[in-house]
């Protein structure tokens, strides 16, 4: 993966800085978009509102480079632009109701599908995302801090909270007294 | 269990994460009920990202790109325009505040001392240079005026994803 500053030679006039640039982006994109999409689809519940954000996550991006980042920096960067998105979203619309995608893949355990499913309804986006980024992407507290723009020391608790809901939902047998 | 979680629960999870497991945290996660818990319900949610990964088909890189460049290019017209735009009323205020001083001065003038100084033609030829000034006035306003009009005709508008069809489209 390249450097933001070379990434970002695709606004430039020249044509083979432009092919560096674009060259530099596709393999940013190749190994980022994957994980950014199923973030964004996870969050959102919708898999053409994920399309979009991600476009729209990777055009800001592009528009507003940030120089010397690392792959570790740059993936962080991207989740952090997708999370604002998902936060103006979810300002500018009533985004509460979680619309389940249509899926085509072979089901070995429908039940527990269903139930992580149920369970990631219930819950609000912040939480929704906070679980995600530690679960599924395995980022520290520090890093989800700097993606969700909360106070470091906040995210365990908050993390643990959101952990709590899930599973009380999902095992409320366990749980409860 | 604890109202904030498990302290290890961070590192149980990076461990997960990257396959890097010490026997004494495998024994920590196996006894610990927080981490046990973390460990099942990350479980759940990564088989969903799997499941989520294969429905997932991102649109090539090209169009983002594309947009992108669209983006920037509107970002610059947007500057340029405000620029611009200041340029407009710095000289409006500069057209008023000389309008202003000339007619302060226009005033304050002795018109008939001077006009009889000057001699028929000279007269004449103050006339012709002020319609001149206006007419050159005018001609630098036209287009300027004109290109107002234009954009603000709802109907000349060109939407935007008109002209970034893609090809075939």
């Amino acid at each position: 993966m390249e450097d933001a500053p070379t990434m970002a030679a695709w606004v430039t006039p020249g044509r083979e800085q432009t092919a560096a640039g674009e060259e530099g982006f596709r393999q940013l994109y190749e190994a980022t978009s994957r994980p950014l999409w199923g973030y964004l689809h996870h969050a959102t519940g919708r898999p053409h509102v994920a399309d979009d954000l991600l476009q729209e996550t990777y055009c800001k991006f592009l528009l507003h480079p940030i120089p010397k980042m690392d792959e570790a920096q740059t993936r962080s960067y991207l989740f952090r632009i997708a999370t604002n998105l998902l936060h103006n979203r979810s300002r500018s619309r009533d985004d509460a109701a979680c619309e389940e995608p249509a899926d085509s893949g072979m089901e070995t355990d429908e039940a527990a599908r269903l139930d992580v499913r149920e369970a990631m309804r219930q819950l609000k986006p912040r939480e929704r995302q906070l679980l995600w980024l530690a679960y599924v992407e395995g980022m520290s507290h520090a890093e989800i801090a700097a993606v969700t723009g909360l106070g470091a020391m906040s995210i365990r608790i908050l993390l643990y909270r959101a952990r709590q809901k899930a599973s009380r939902i999902l095992r409320p047998q366990r749980t409860e007294p | 269990m604890k109202k904030t979680g498990c302290e290890h629960e961070e590192v149980v999870l990076r461990a997960m994460h990257t396959g890097e497991w010490t026997d004494a945290l495998r024994r920590h996660a196996a006894q610990c009920p927080d981490c046990s818990q973390a460990l099942e319900l990350a479980e759940a949610l990564r088989q969903q990202a799997r499941r989520a990964d294969r429905m997932c088909s991102p649109p090539d890189p090209y169009w983002i790109l594309q947009r992108a460049r669209r983006q920037a290019r509107e970002l610059t017209l947007r500057r340029v325009g405000r620029l611009l735009a200041a340029m407009r009323i710095l000289a409006a205020v500069y057209a008023v505040a000389v309008a202003a001083w000339l007619l302060r001065g226009y005033a304050a003038l002795q018109y008939r001392e001077v006009a009889s100084a000057l001699p028929g033609t000279s007269s004449g030829y103050a006339l012709l240079g002020a319609a001149v000034a206006a007419a050159f006035a005018i001609a630098g306003l036209w287009p300027i005026l004109r290109q107002d009009t234009r954009r603000a005709e709802p109907g000349r508008i060109r939407p935007a994803h008109a002209a970034h069809q893609p090809p075939g489209a």
